[in-house]
């Protein structure tokens, strides 16, 4: 810096930066917890609730999330709009399918504090459901966040080498029969 | 009310309850509506907010401290260490008292930064002649 004074200072301090996240086969809540920690600036020592400070947060591959257990049939997604027979209840497979974005949108949207700021935050966030991006979006990105869930590799993933190089509890016989 | 002296008299206008309905609508006057000129709304509300006072006295302190832990926290994380193992090892280190020269070097060190806060806040390290304060004591 050429000339060094404390406004140039104050303004790297508040600028937004964008951070970007691969949902890839992760978990929504875990996702939902970056998001929501970066969207309110939690992650900065300058934070005050009042401030204004959060950080904008890209998500990629909304669509392809991961549940455990089995929340894709069991997860049900409850609202009411207020009128007599407007209460509907949805899976979070059906949701999913309806619009792939609604799970993560809806996770971080119930993780961030309930006030006049949410909506404001909620700006900040923006779901993709496939990895491709906006140039306007992509020439902002500032950094990549590691993903909470290693990925597990697939059985057709891995090399027959590997495969044979696994270390075997009981070697079938020749003539043996599988069922 | 007493009036000792003619020019006492002139000087005090209006009646004795002119002057106490002012003492509280004092308080009142930056609240929104009827209740910063109106006496019977602005005795009630006065009175719920020098309740709010009292209470916000120590709500503060909470307040404060759960915003000083959310920023030692998300400083902490900035070097890969959680919060409870940060606060945890500090308070083993320094306040079990296993290292009592480590500890006197704090203190003096935090001793220090005091002083050096009270010659800032003098300016020129001087206070203003005839003021005699805990400062020039300490000169």
């Amino acid at each position: 810096m050429s000339s060094f004074s404390r406004s140039a200072q104050q303004w790297a301090t508040f600028a937004r930066s964008w951070f970007l996240i691969d949902a890839r086969l992760q978990p929504p809540g875990k996702i939902a917890t970056m998001c929501s920690v970066r969207l309110q600036g939690k992650h900065k020592p300058i934070y005050h609730a009042l401030s204004d400070c959060g950080d904008h947060v890209v998500v990629i591959n909304s669509k392809h999330i991961a549940f455990s257990g089995n929340k894709w049939e069991q997860k049900v997604y409850s609202s009411h709009t207020g009128y007599p027979g407007s209460f509907k209840q949805v899976t979070a497979a059906q949701l999913h399918q309806k619009d792939p974005k609604a799970i993560v949108k809806l996770a971080v949207n119930g993780m961030l504090p309930k006030n006049l700021h949410r909506r404001t935050m909620m700006q900040r966030l923006h779901i993709f459901p496939e990895d491709e991006l906006p140039d306007d979006i992509r020439a902002n990105l500032t950094e990549e966040l590691p993903q909470p869930r290693e990925i597990p590799k697939k059985l057709s993933e891995y090399t027959q080498e590997e495969i044979d190089a696994f270390p075997r509890l009981w070697t079938p016989p020749e003539d043996f029969k599988m069922e | 009310m007493v009036f000792l002296t003619l020019s006492r008299w002139i000087r005090s206008r209006g009646p004795d309850r002119y002057w106490k309905v002012q003492e509280l609508l004092k308080h009142a006057r930056h609240f929104r509506g009827r209740k910063n000129r109106c006496y019977s709304l602005a005795v009630r509300a006065v009175r719920r907010a020098f309740v709010y006072a009292t209470k916000g006295r120590k709500l503060k302190k909470r307040n404060m401290r759960t915003l000083w832990i959310t920023r030692i926290a998300a400083a902490s994380r900035e070097h890969g260490m959680k919060y409870p193992v940060l606060m945890s090892n500090l308070t083993k280190n320094i306040c079990e008292s296993s290292e009592p020269r480590s500890f006197l070097a704090l203190a003096k060190l935090a001793r220090a930064r005091q002083q050096e806060g009270f010659c800032a806040a003098l300016g020129d390290g001087k206070e203003p002649p005839g003021v005699f304060s805990r400062v020039v004591l300490q000169q």
